[in-house]
């Protein structure tokens, strides 16, 4: 049990701030060139959303649920959990049939289903190095500790919550 | 707070229907769905001992014995499943990995759905092969062989269930994520399945058009569609209220995109038009109408499993639920200092 406590201690994750990122899409290049060899953007495993018409950018990757859904659904264990590297949830292309299940459970739009290679893809941390982290000019994708980045998170959350009921209250 | 009005990029983004499981997975669910319910029917017409008229076709042989086709079109159910799975193998990124497809039953339905389709197919060919080939050294009267028909039964109960579990499980969906769709997809499998056994009885000419069975076979059939109907009626108005993607599934049904396939294929040719047909049928005794109806209600299951599978949108993240609020609360701001805008 102590075991397991330290290794979510030291647990890291991809942290993105919607508001640094310009939708450049570089993240998106690099993690097709890092994964594939081919700058792809559509065989990437972050994905920019863009809500043009707002102005707004949103990195998309994925979030290594808790309680991820992709796990459960997948049929092969392709789709498993790694405590000792991050924690993270990671497809085995060996074991992958290409179902498709994962991606439909899925709440958050990943994994990805890579055309080329018949199986379904997602972020990996890059081994512990996330490419869209080294590669961002404007660092709106960070890979921090779990703990800061639930700190992070809580802070922005009562932020935005607070501008929100502000601008209700008029 | 409630959302009223969208920013039209972003509701195409969220109102936008999977698009990972396709027309193969529609034709999966409709063979297996309609051949577990035929099997189920075939079993009790058997165990019911329902006498049955000399086969009109000529007898065929087979490694020197003559086959027994007077059970085959009872009970050819397992080979509609067997044609069907492989549309599910079809769908696979990778094809020949089929075999894993059983690896983690623990969590996963379609490695349980892999394993019960396997069980319904082998034992449900064994008995179609037993009744075929009468020979003495099989004991065809055994107690095992009833044993063997009972797991194979409850099998095809199963499978005509799983073609439901295997969208619920998904989760995400909130179309697909109810109890009530492998309710659903189990009365249209025994509907369908009814009507291929009396297709097949009649085309064989097993059963003659105004014997008993025959009526009580399309009695039996009637209630399914109507109790399948209101089924119908309960998923989507249940689907309806459980959430915005609900709404917007049901809305892309009913009067979206999807609204030709609904109200022509599903309702009108699944629903409406085989029960007119067969009253007709049934007042001018004319066989050749119930075939119309046969065929009508067999592509209005297809069309049902089509367009609950191709209406499926995903549940919305959170995020785009933030972005909905602070448009929304961007646009009334604007709204209220410009309220010509």
């Amino acid at each position: 049990m102590a075991f397991l406590k330290e290794i979510q201690m030291e647990q890291k994750v991809l942290l993105v701030d919607q508001e640094k990122c310009t939708g450049c899409r570089q993240c998106e290049m690099v993690c097709s060139v890092y994964h594939t060899g081919a700058s792809n953007p559509s065989r990437s495993r972050i994905r920019v959303v863009k809500w043009e018409q707002l102005g707004l950018y949103l990195p998309m990757t994925c979030n290594h649920c808790e309680k991820a859904y992709c796990v459960e659904v997948c049929p092969t264990k392709a789709c498993h959990r790694e405590p000792e590297k991050d924690n993270r949830v990671v497809i085995d292309k060996n074991l992958c049939i290409g179902c498709r299940t994962c991606i439909i459970a899925c709440p958050f739009g990943q994994p990805f289903f890579d055309h080329k290679e018949r199986v379904t893809v997602k972020c990996d941390y890059c081994d512990g190095n996330p490419q869209c982290v080294t590669f961002c000019n404007v660092k709106a994708v960070s890979f921090v500790n779990a703990d800061e980045a639930h700190l992070t998170k809580k802070k922005e959350a009562a932020g935005k919550l607070a501008n929100l009921l502000k601008q209700a209250r008029g | 707070m409630e959302v009223k009005s969208l920013n039209p990029l972003v509701l195409k983004k969220a109102t936008k229907p999977q698009q990972e499981w396709k027309t193969i997975i529609a034709i999966y669910l409709f063979l297996a769905g309609m051949g577990a319910g035929s099997f189920i029917i075939g079993m009790l017409i058997h165990w019911l001992g329902v006498q049955l008229n000399p086969l009109s076709i000529p007898s065929i042989e087979s490694i020197g014995l003559p086959l027994n086709l007077g059970r085959l079109p009872i009970l050819w159910g397992p080979i509609l499943v067997a044609i069907g799975a492989p549309f599910l193998i079809l769908d696979l990124g990778i094809k020949w990995r089929f075999f894993y497809a059983c690896l983690n039953p623990r969590t996963s339905w379609v490695a349980r759905g892999f394993i019960i389709l396997s069980v319904f197919i082998v034992l449900g060919l064994l008995i179609f092969v037993k009744s075929l080939i009468p020979v003495k050294w099989l004991y065809p009267e055994s107690k095992l062989w009833l044993f063997l028909e009972g797991i194979a039964l409850l099998f095809a109960f199963a499978t005509a269930l799983y073609t439901g579990i295997l969208l619920k499980a998904t989760k995400s969906v909130p179309l697909w994520n109810t109890s009530l769709l492998p309710l659903l997809f189990l009365a249209s499998a025994l509907s369908t399945g009814t009507m291929s056994i009396i297709l097949s009885l009649l085309g064989t000419g097993l059963i003659s058009y105004d014997s008993h069975t025959m009526k009580a076979l399309m009695y039996g059939e009637q209630i399914m569609v109507v109790i399948e109907g209101f089924l119908l009626y309960l998923f989507l108005s249940r689907t309806y209220k459980v959430s915005e993607q609900g709404k917007d599934s049901v809305r892309l049904l009913v009067t979206g995109k999807m609204r030709f396939l609904f109200w022509q294929g599903i309702i009108l040719l699944g629903l409406v038009f085989p029960i007119i047909l067969e009253w007709i049928s049934k007042y001018y005794q004319n066989p050749a109408i119930l075939f119309l109806a046969g065929i009508s209600l067999l592509t209005g299951g297809f069309f049902l499993r089509l367009g609950i599978l191709r209406a499926g949108i995903k549940d919305q993240i959170p995020m785009q639920r933030l972005l909905e609020l602070r448009y929304e609360l961007i646009q009334n701001s604007k709204a209220e200092t410009n309220p010509n805008l």
